[in-house]
């Protein structure tokens, strides 16, 4: 991938697959003036990178609507990129492409967006990076359970929310998907596995257990409904229950992220053009990105110490067990195979290890940051921790912020 | 398509997963057989496997002394109705809620976690079960608090659903934040249930209690439900009644024919009484050969209750100390009718140390009544003896 250069590039173009490889960086027309009009103003920050980062987070943070977060979302190409190939590479029976996990990936920009917190000192990119490579990891091994399970397994194991977002993404109608959900409902208080294991492959239930689910819920609707619907029957249940799972495996599916993921050069145009109101937002915004520019840089040096002087204070054995799983790499088996012990005794370790450097860093960040400790906060600092522990072991790394 | 092991590379490494083993596994589906019907068996199983797993990882990482609660013999009776499983330690209290699906998109509590006051927990723990694996995962949790904040109610489950946004993914957050000492409110007061008479919960029992009313939890008014499940004694009768057993608590049958096998696991046993010492202390009323006891822990001591029978339908409740030191001032030891009520001259408190607190009570034949003391013993779960 040939690396964009100048500011206006980094916050205006899209990556563009072909197949599944990268082709080109595709420029976004109402980005790139947005961003020129921007360097006009102040020239003398045509280099810094991070700065931008801030003005366009603080921006998207009072107006949401503005084209911050799709400069946000260009900004972030490339960390996005990286993760999915990342990811991809280590899953190789996926049915996902690249540009797949790409989409997916990105589609979560609000997550990112909504989580971060410029006051803590990590970068943008460490937290995106972070966010992006956990949602993909969830996207895709639920794919994969939902690949393996029968409709009836898939169906126990479904959440609810994740059922009625289902039926709407299938386009039906509220009342509809109250009978359904209610069937549901039924089904699963009928339809019970009767042996400990096996339960990816359960079968089609039988018929008196269809009638037993029938009677359920025309006993229920009465209560549960309402309206209440005309009564069922063992037949029409099965065939809601068959679209039910028909809907769940085809939301699950990634078509459905292609409907939010930005798609260079036509979703600017959902974007209000907001040159207009550009005079009066500038200049109060600049000078916060610009304050928080200087502290965010100082803080960062700061953290990589604090985060440095936690790894050492660990113990011999939990320092090798971090420096073979987050600097070579190694998964949690390969680690307990090398160091002769049980996979859960490295996972336990590397979560203490993780643990004790988190509460370093919360008390620095308490004590020098001035920062009231709340658990969202801890679990803020916590999301961005992986990455700093994986900037720490692979110096240098394709995902270390450039500018930090 | 087979099940791809790499796929467990997929998950995030920062959170719990825990190695469900064989053993764990077997007693957990031997356990779960004692219920009405085949969900609630499957749901009995499932929150066995996540107690068994989670509470030995509890008490060697992070709170050696976590319990279930309100025990493991009275659990079975909240999963015959219930998803979810408490366990207390110090003052904290979580509850964990297994669940079987494959997505994460919320923390669904059962209302019964959530708006019983005595329930009422610090942190719930969304605990991802698959049975076809030999790990669970602690995917999240939440405060009290938060589920009362963020949470959705859902009438048709009664359930209070929390967004996957809502909910914090890893638990260390939770550890390090206690050992920071971060104040957070974790609780909400809830208001009390209102009492329920004898005469309704008579009637609810037959009613709830007949298995072929498959979800009886929502077959009721919640607060009509919430009074009858909060009370162990009521609780484990309407267990019972829906696996057909006959009175479990009747203390008569107890002295003629043993101690039911549900009491027995609850640690009541007969004992028999020693007349040599009744006639040190100079009593000259007729004693029985045997009489009930149940042993307990209150603040690390071991105790015993003891029933035994006086003459004309006059019944004796004994509080002692299980290796005869003193009982420490403060101790209250109280009865209660069936439905709560206090009535005169049922308690006795230690002003000073003592060697024995002990209640009088005079009974009508199948009168039920409800003992406590204070400080609760562990494990204390409401009981009816019946007489």
């Amino acid at each position: 991938m040939r690396p964009r250069q100048g500011i206006t590039e980094i916050f205006s173009t899209f990556l563009q697959f072909d197949a599944d490889r990268f082709r080109a960086w595709v420029s976004d027309p109402h980005l790139r003036r947005s961003m020129q009009a921007r360097l006009a103003q102040s020239p003398q920050m045509e280099a810094a990178e991070s700065y931008w980062v801030l003005y366009w987070y603080k921006l998207w943070q009072t107006q949401p609507e503005s084209l911050a977060k799709a400069h946000l979302s260009a900004y972030l190409q490339e960390v996005c990129y990286w993760t999915a190939h990342k990811t991809s590479a280590s899953f190789t029976s996926s049915q996902y492409t690249l540009s797949d996990c790409f989409q997916m990936a990105i589609a979560r920009l609000d997550k990112v967006l909504k989580g971060f917190n410029p006051q803590l000192g990590y970068g943008f990119k460490n937290y995106a990076s972070a966010i992006f490579s956990s949602v993909l990891k969830d996207l895709l091994r639920q794919q994969q359970e939902v690949d393996i399970s029968t409709n009836w397994s898939l169906l126990r194991r479904l959440s609810q929310k994740r059922l009625v977002e289902s039926l709407q993404n299938a386009g039906l109608g509220v009342e509809i998907i109250n009978r359904y959900v209610l069937a549901w409902n039924c089904f699963k208080t009928l339809y019970v596995p009767t042996h400990p294991t096996g339960t990816r492959q359960l079968p089609k239930p039988e018929s008196e257990t269809w009638e037993a689910i029938a009677k359920l819920y025309n006993q229920e609707r009465i209560t549960q409904l309402h309206p209440a619907g005309t009564e069922s029957n063992a037949q029409a249940i099965e065939k809601w229950l068959t679209a039910c799972a028909k809907a769940a495996r085809s939301y699950l599916y990634p078509s459905f992220v292609s409907i939010n993921a930005p798609k260079p050069g036509q979703e600017s145009g959902e974007f209000l053009d907001d040159l207009g109101g550009f005079e009066q937002d500038n200049y109060l915004n600049e000078m916060i990105a610009a304050e928080e520019q200087t502290k965010q840089q100082s803080r960062q040096t700061q953290m990589q110490a604090v985060l440095a002087a936690a790894i050492a204070k660990l113990d011999s054995q939990a320092q090798t067990i971090m420096q073979l799983y987050y600097g070579q790499g190694l998964t949690q088996q390969q680690i307990a195979k090398t160091i002769d012990t049980k996979q859960y005794t490295v996972s336990r370790r590397l979560t203490r290890a993780r643990e004790n450097i988190l509460l370093a860093l919360a008390k620095w960040s308490q004590e020098t940051l001035h920062i009231t400790l709340t658990s969202e906060v801890l679990n803020n600092i916590n999301t961005v921790l992986e990455e700093w522990l994986q900037v720490h072991y692979r110096r240098p790394s394709s995902l270390m912020e450039s500018t930090s | 398509m087979t099940f791809d092991p790499s796929s467990l590379t997929l998950t995030d490494p920062t959170q719990v997963w825990l190695e469900v083993s064989d053993l764990v596994r077997s007693q957990a589906w031997q356990r779960s057989q004692a219920c009405s019907h085949p969900s609630s068996r499957w749901n009995a199983y499932l929150n066995q496997v996540c107690l068994q797993t989670i509470l030995p990882w509890l008490r060697e990482e992070h709170a050696g002394k976590a319990l279930a609660v309100p025990s493991f013999t009275a659990l079975p009776s909240i999963w015959e109705f219930i998803n979810g499983t408490g366990v207390a330690w110090d003052n904290v209290r979580l509850v964990l809620i297994p669940t079987e699906t494959i997505d994460l998109s919320e923390l669904r509590v059962p209302q019964e976690w959530v708006d019983i006051p005595d329930w009422v927990a610090d942190y719930y723990f969304g605990v991802q079960v698959d049975p076809d694996l030999e790990s669970i995962r602690i995917w999240g949790y939440a405060t009290h608090e938060q589920l009362k904040q963020n949470g959705s109610y859902d009438p048709q489950d009664r359930s209070y659903c929390l967004d996957e946004a809502h909910v914090i993914q890893n638990l260390s957050v939770l550890w390090v934040g206690r050992q920071l000492g971060i104040a957070e409110t974790t609780r909400r007061t809830v208001p009390a249930l209102p009492a329920i008479s004898l005469a309704q919960v008579e009637n609810l029992i037959p009613r709830l209690g007949n298995p072929e009313a498959i979800s009886p939890r929502l077959a009721v008014p919640f607060q009509l439900w919430g009074t009858l499940i909060s009370h162990g004694g009521w609780r484990q009768k309407l267990y019972h009644h829906r696996l057909g057993h006959d009175e479990q608590w009747s203390v008569l049958e107890w002295l003629q024919t043993g101690v039911s096998e549900a009491a027995r696991q609850m640690g009541w046993g007969q004992s028999t009484w020693q007349p040599a010492m009744a006639a040190a202390r100079g009593t000259t009323q007729f004693f029985p050969e045997v009489l009930l006891s149940r042993h307990m822990i209150i603040a690390q001591q071991q105790y015993e209750l003891r029933v035994m029978p006086r003459t004309g339908g006059v019944w004796r409740f004994e509080l002692r100390h299980a290796t005869g030191d003193r009982i420490p001032a403060g101790f209250t030891l109280r009865l209660l009718t069936e439905d709560l009520q206090a009535f005169e001259g049922n308690e006795d408190t230690a002003s000073q140390a003592v060697e024995c607190l002990f209640v009088e009570v005079s009974l009508a034949p199948g009168e039920g009544l409800v003992w406590e003391i204070e400080p609760t013993p562990i494990n204390y779960d409401r009981e009816i003896l019946r007489f």
